[in-house]
């Protein structure tokens, strides 16, 4: 296996307050430094597509996915990534073909994936605590292996959104104007959905079930008021990301805050989308 | 059929059934090559169903023909829908909106200055090459739709489709589109396929016309096609001026159960 331990030295010394000098903190960090745009960067057609329900589904699909691990006994990550894929390429598939409203579709799945996790977790009382790790996730606890799971997802997602960002823009603007003009529609909506599911499982670990959506929305939000042009919103996505991913990391390490590393993230990034808001408004003026 | 040899577009008993309503019903129709074709009819005679079939975007039976000019590339079309449904607080901007479809390299990487330069000529051929800098959702009606075009036009159609191109545009606005789209199917040589309800830009601007209301009840050149037979059989209703006419297409008949489908 790769070593990463030079990288994480590096990280000590770039950040040299006492916090950091913990093997456990700078792993966290290059995590994090990761995920967070990478969120971000997904979370920028999340807004245009106005698909944050969706995410939703696909991330309560966690629970589901670690009940199926434990009834058929097999690793918990495979079952949680396979089931995230297999419901949002589902939710893609039916969005795409029956009559009614997109929302009503993702709130089936949604339905059905908590069901199925909170039906398996109430037989075996000793799974719950399994599932609380999910709820809230805990970044601190990332282990080597899936920081390096992590980073091959970053090369494969940085790499379609640099090459579909302009498409997957069209298809924001109007799906059906684009397929008129010879955008592949379908591709590029299987394929987005696809890394999407997976960028969302993969945050699940770091930051939980339930502040997941928070991760690619917030950002992503908050660049749109910031941003005067589609480019620019990319920018101001992985900046307001990335700095808020070290400074909640930094703030929640703090003997005066001690918070879950997760809430302290989404928090900064709040902050970011408040000064946003009031920017815009000004602007608007 | 005898004008097939030049026709760019062919419908061969096309039929639209959506939840259980007759939308089309057996339409057969021939697009002339070059022509400026207007597809007229009431709010829900299924032009715009038409229009959809023709891209691709609805399943329909029976056979629609979309005839390539020359055989060594496949047809090009340009869509320029009737109100873009968008959102309007998405920042980007028009130059953004020119060149997306065009340049792999992502917009955040900046635009290539030989894109940017055609986009801009594009632009001033609509005469929108001031509104390059400004973003899509700031636009009013009549400079989005002229921005659309631009968008059409670059892909250097075969085919034009316009789905009520002075839908949102004020009068003034209305001819100077009519005219400039003239101008530009003069210079290109492009076909156009125009759907609206409003008469009186058909008989200025149209040289060919389906009159459409669930069936085809007549095509051809406009000055031998728009009779009162044809007219009466198109909006059910005894027409003598294109201005009642224009009036009378909001004004829905009984048969057309069907919401307006746009």
């Amino acid at each position: 296996m790769i070593d990463l331990g030079g990288l994480y030295d590096l990280v000590g010394r770039a950040l040299p307050v006492e916090c950091m000098q913990a093997r456990f903190m700078q792993q966290a960090l290059v995590g994090l430094v990761m995920l967070a745009p990478m969120c971000a960067a997904m979370g920028v057609q999340v807004v245009n597509f106005r698909m944050a329900f969706f995410s939703d589904a696909i991330s309560h699909s966690a629970f589901a996915g670690v009940a199926l691990g434990l009834i058929l006994a097999t690793d918990v990550r495979l079952t949680m990534i396979g089931l995230a894929l297999l419901i949002g390429l589902g939710i893609m598939a039916v969005g795409r073909r029956v009559n009614i409203s997109v929302d009503t579709v993702i709130g089936v799945f949604f339905s059905a994936v908590v069901a199925f996790g909170l039906a398996v977790v109430s037989r075996d009382r000793s799974v719950a605590r399994d599932l609380q790790r999910f709820l809230y996730g805990d970044i601190l606890t990332v282990g080597a292996g899936e920081i390096l799971a992590i980073a091959a997802l970053f090369v494969a997602l940085m790499t379609f959104q640099a090459l579909a960002y302009n498409r997957l823009l069209y298809l924001g603007l109007n799906p059906t104007l684009a397929s008129a003009h010879r955008v592949r529609v379908r591709a590029y909506q299987y394929t987005y959905a696809a890394l999407l599911s997976l960028v969302v499982i993969f945050s699940v670990g770091a930051v939980g079930v339930l502040l997941v959506t928070a991760m690619l929305i917030v950002p992503a939000a908050a660049a749109r008021n910031f941003a005067r042009s589609a480019g620019g919103m990319f920018w101001w996505a992985m900046l307001v990301s990335i700095t808020s991913a070290i400074a909640g990391l930094l703030i929640s390490a703090q003997s005066w805050a001690r918070t879950a590393t997760g809430a302290t993230i989404i928090l900064v990034a709040t902050a970011w989308f408040i000064l946003s808001a009031v920017t815009s408004v000004l602007r608007r003026r | 059929m005898t004008s097939s040899a030049a026709a760019a577009v062919i419908f061969e008993n096309v039929s639209v059934v959506r939840e259980g309503v007759r939308i089309l019903e057996g339409v057969s129709a021939a697009i002339p090559r070059g022509s400026a074709t207007a597809i007229i009819g009431p709010n829900g005679a299924g032009k715009t169903t038409l229009l959809l079939a023709l891209l691709g975007n609805l399943d329909y039976s029976g056979v629609i023909r979309v005839l390539a000019p020359r055989e060594d590339r496949a047809v090009r079309l340009g869509y320029v829908p009737q109100r873009l449904e968008f959102d309007r607080g998405m920042p980007l901007t028009v130059m953004e909106m020119m060149v997306m479809g065009r340049q792999r390299r992502p917009l955040w990487l900046g635009i290539r200055p030989a894109l940017k330069q055609q986009a801009a000529a594009m632009l001033a051929s609509v005469k929108a090459e001031h509104l390059a800098a400004r973003r899509l959702g700031a636009l009013s009606g009549g400079e989005l739709q002229r921005v659309l075009l631009a968008l059409a036009l670059q892909e250097n159609p075969d085919i034009l489709i316009l789905d009520e191109p002075a839908a949102g545009v004020d009068i003034g606005g209305e001819s100077l589109l009519c005219e400039l789209l003239e101008q530009l199917r003069r210079q290109r040589g492009f076909t156009q396929i125009m759907v609206t309800h409003d008469l009186s830009l058909v008989t200025a601007h149209a040289t060919d016309v389906i009159c459409l209301n669930r069936r085809v009840r007549g095509q051809g050149p406009v000055a031998t096609t728009l009779n009162e037979r044809v007219l009466e059989a198109t909006f059910g209703i005894h027409l003598g001026l294109a201005d009642i006419c224009k009036k009378n297409g909001l004004h829905n008949h009984s048969q057309d159960k069907e919401a307006s489908h746009d």
